[in-house]
């Protein structure tokens, strides 16, 4: 055998084992992810199992929002009438059009909130007689608007009144002012309201010390004896009691 | 002879191109497996994440009442507000 030959054998041999080897590590490489892909799938399935309801859910819920905006919508339209488009433009700028335009109305929208301070409109639907419908809405704004609020509070005075004409609160405490001058006798006031002196007293005032004397009661003197020989019926007594408690002798 | 030279020249460079591919290979299929792994670890959290779901049954009771709510409240505001 040449030489030639031996060395393409040799080369030949050398390629086949190239490709057995590297073939083989391929093999493993692709098993492995064979396996972590039965994993993967695993765990898809299990999100697809969790998320399978999700759609019914949010189409209740969906169609729950979707019922109760249209509710309060119609409501509000009924409410506001014309001013549905600029009451929703002034609470969120930009949604009046979109508002008429969901709802199905046409119209230009006023903004509202320009015109007149926030919730007139809705006090005025309440009857508590906000100057507004006095002019046309393309008109002059019935209310200044930079002085809005003023106006407002014309209209709607504080409960409370002024606060500076509020009497103070009263100061308490060892602060607190000396409003009363002290006597020298209990009872006895030292000056007149009109702050001339008082005339001193004569004698001790008639004043309730609180104590209950009881004294033994006399003894009666003895009926005359009646002309008629009978008895005769007594007298009618008081209804009241007055009189027959020991300190009222 | 001078062809099987030539032969074993063609050989050489035939078993070089052929391990290159080989090698390429087997280095994508090895950098398959990480990836699969990192896969499976998020598709596991996402699994774990989604045990919330089961709220979304108390939310939908919970909007319905309020939508109920809602509707009992417009109702009175029909009858206390005037129409335009």
């Amino acid at each position: 055998m040449s030489l030639a030959l031996a060395v393409m054998i040799l080369l030949i041999t050398a390629i086949i084992a190239a490709l057995a080897l590297f073939l083989c590590a391929t093999i493993v490489q692709l098993v492995k992810i064979n396996q972590g892909l039965a994993v993967v799938i695993g765990g898809v399935g299990e999100i697809v199992q969790k998320t399978a309801p999700v759609n019914g859910v949010l189409d209740a819920i969906n169609g729950n929002l979707v019922a109760g905006r249209n509710l309060l919508e119609n409501l509000f339209i009924k409410k506001a009438g014309d001013d549905a488009g600029g009451l929703v433009e002034s609470l969120f700028p930009g949604e009046g059009a979109k508002f008429l335009q969901r709802v199905g109305r046409r119209g230009p929208v006023v903004n509202t909130g320009i015109v007149y301070t926030r919730g007139t409109v809705i006090l005025a639907s309440l009857g508590r007689g906000a100057p507004i419908g006095a002019a046309h809405a393309k008109g002059p704004a019935v209310r200044d608007p930079k002085y809005a609020t003023t106006a407002a509070a014309m209209l709607y005075p504080r409960p409370g009144g002024d606060p500076r004409a509020r009497p103070k609160s009263p100061v308490v405490g060892s602060n607190s002012p000396r409003q009363y001058e002290a006597s020298a006798t209990p009872g006895v006031r030292p000056r007149n309201r009109d702050g001339s002196e008082a005339p001193p007293p004569s004698e001790a005032p008639d004043m309730p010390t609180g104590r209950v004397e009881i004294r033994q009661p006399e003894p009666a003197a003895a009926p005359p004896p009646s002309s008629g020989g009978g008895d005769a019926p007594p007298a009618p007594g008081r209804l009241n009691v007055k009189g027959a408690r020991p300190w009222e002798r | 002879m001078i062809w099987l030279w030539i032969m074993n020249i063609i050989l050489v460079v035939s078993a070089v191109l052929l391990i290159g591919l080989l090698k390429g290979v087997l280095g994508a299929a090895k950098s398959i497996t990480p990836t699969i792994d990192a896969i499976a670890g998020v598709a596991g959290a996402i699994s774990k994440d989604l045990d919330a779901v089961v709220v979304l049954l108390t939310t939908q009771n919970y909007i319905s009442q309020i939508v109920g709510s809602v509707a009992n409240y417009g109702g009175s505001l029909d009858v206390a507000l005037p129409d335009a």
